[in-house]
């Protein structure tokens, strides 16, 4: 299977992690992963706070380059990046007044035809669950998981189309096909505070407090994720978030593709576990997954 | 009646005054977003599942109202604006299948075209700086975002034990290469009128 992949900036950056483990586990599974040659940012929060149409120019010149490629799909490993081609990809499908304003942004045809798809639907709709529960030699017993899924991943469902929007289950079935055991907790699709991480922290240190508080109060030993952001912001503002509430929030915060890999007999070295601020390790260890 | 209760009405319903009363607002919502603003029930799903209410100055629901009303100056001016999540939640939920994360955006983007001061200045900042990134090079590099987010206010040591412990575990990048074609991101900036003005 080849598709088209858009890694984004955090995934060059800071969660390269989530970069590694994510091309370890699809070239396991037999997807081919081409990197879109010279992409540009996504324009994040930023772009569509201030400037909607530069959003979508920002995506269009994205997904004609994926046209270039001959690829009909691109996949997007992190859950902001992937919402913001997606609404590009569906403003310029469904909007023509849109469409043509972008075209005189980019100078270029307004790019209908890929199809974007986060990694972890890629994964899960069109390789799909037997087909990675088959690939399992270390199953993930005895860990006790929350499946975070962050808010752009289910929402807006018209433009997403991927889960429900409140309570998905899709990030829960894939653990479980990995042998882990998932929690059933209420904040498993509510915002973390996304981009406000360095502008406005405190609403990180809320929302995402709220989320640790959750997972915890939900029995989870550890917290698995599909977004650099939501990543970095659990993990990094931990200790605020603790002394904030009195309380201790043990868990690592892990990416899913490193769970995957642990799966597939993959090392923690090879899967960059250690990179995460909170090293999941002794967890691992103590479960005797490693 | 009781005094618990006047300190309750006083503090809740507050008067308005309010602005001309005409709808250009909302005709020109119609017009840029496709939102049709009358479909509105009033209904407060979108408050009920929104992540930030408790910190709007305005919830959700109020913000439709207000734009219903016309009422651009107090929309320009509100704080909601500057720590809305856009997690999506309220467009989800709404029953008419209003996006309202998008009125925010758009009401935005028209109080930053209108010179309304923010009333967090640090949001804007930072979005302005992300978009400089992308600008002059096409990709964000965090590390050089954060360190000109803070040396653009002044805080010098924010984060700064935060960093610490991303340069051991080998996270920070002070480096990132440009794309090739930047002439075609810099020219999407070039001829967008919000850029102009930043």
């Amino acid at each position: 299977m080849n598709v088209a992949y858009f890694p984004g900036c955090s995934l060059h950056g800071m969660a390269s992690e989530y970069d590694l483990s994510a091309r370890l586990v699809c070239k396991h599974l037999g997807i081919n992963l081409q990197e879109i040659e010279d992409w540009n940012c996504c324009g994040a929060t930023a772009a569509h706070s201030l400037d909607h149409l530069l959003n979508v120019a920002l995506g269009a010149r994205n997904l004609n380059i994926v046209k270039e490629m001959h690829l009909d799909r691109v996949t997007a490993p992190c859950a902001g990046c992937f919402n913001r081609l997606k609404t590009a990809s569906y403003e310029m499908r469904h909007n023509p007044r849109v469409a043509a304003e972008v075209e005189k942004l980019i100078i270029a045809p307004a790019p209908v035809e890929p199809e974007v798809t986060n990694l972890l639907q890629l994964l899960i709709e069109i390789k799909g669950i037997e087909a990675i529960a088959r690939q399992v030699v270390k199953p993930l017993k005895g860990l006790k998981l929350a499946a975070y899924y962050g808010c752009l991943l289910t929402r807006p469902t018209k433009v997403v189309e991927f889960d429900a929007s409140e309570q998905p289950i899709s990030l829960d079935l894939l653990l479980n096909a990995l042998g882990a055991e998932t929690v059933i907790w209420g904040h498993k699709a509510e915002c973390c505070g996304g981009g406000y991480a360095a502008s406005e922290t405190n609403i990180v240190l809320d929302l995402g407090g709220q989320v640790l508080d959750s997972a915890h109060a939900a029995g989870a030993e550890a917290i698995v994720v599909a977004c650099p952001m939501c990543q970095i912001n659990l993990d990094s503002r931990r200790g605020k978030i603790e002394a904030d509430r009195g309380k201790k929030y043990d868990m690592p915060i892990i990416y899913f593709t490193q769970l995957m890999g642990l799966a597939y007999g993959y090392s923690p070295r090879q899967l960059g576990l250690s990179k995460l601020l909170l090293n999941p390790i002794t967890l691992l260890k103590s479960k005797e997954l490693v | 009646m009781p005094d618990s209760t006047k300190q309750v009405t006083q503090s809740y319903y507050k008067t308005y005054k309010l602005d001309n009363i005409d709808d250009s607002l909302k005709l020109e919502l119609k017009e840029k977003c496709g939102i049709d603003i009358e479909t509105c029930l009033e209904c407060g799903k979108c408050t009920g599942g929104c992540s930030n209410t408790h910190i709007f100055d305005f919830t959700p629901r109020k913000i439709v109202q207000l734009i219903k009303m016309g009422q651009e100056t107090r929309l320009y001016h509100l704080d909601a604006l500057w720590t809305c999540v856009s997690c999506q939640l309220c467009v989800d939920r709404c029953p008419a299948g209003i996006d309202i994360a998008r009125i925010i955006d758009f009401v935005r983007e028209k109080a930053i075209k209108r010179g309304a001061e923010p009333t967090r200045s640090n949001v804007k900042m930072f979005h302005e700086l992300m978009l400089d990134e992308i600008n002059k090079t096409g990709r964000v590099g965090e590390t050089v975002l954060m360190i000109k987010f803070n040396l653009k206010r002044g805080l010098y040591f924010e984060n700064a034990d935060l960093g610490r412990k991303l340069f051991f575990k080998g996270k920070l990048k002070l480096f990132i290469p440009g794309i090739k074609n930047i002439g075609q991101v810099r020219r999407m900036f070039n001829s967008n009128p919000v850029q102009r003005e930043v």
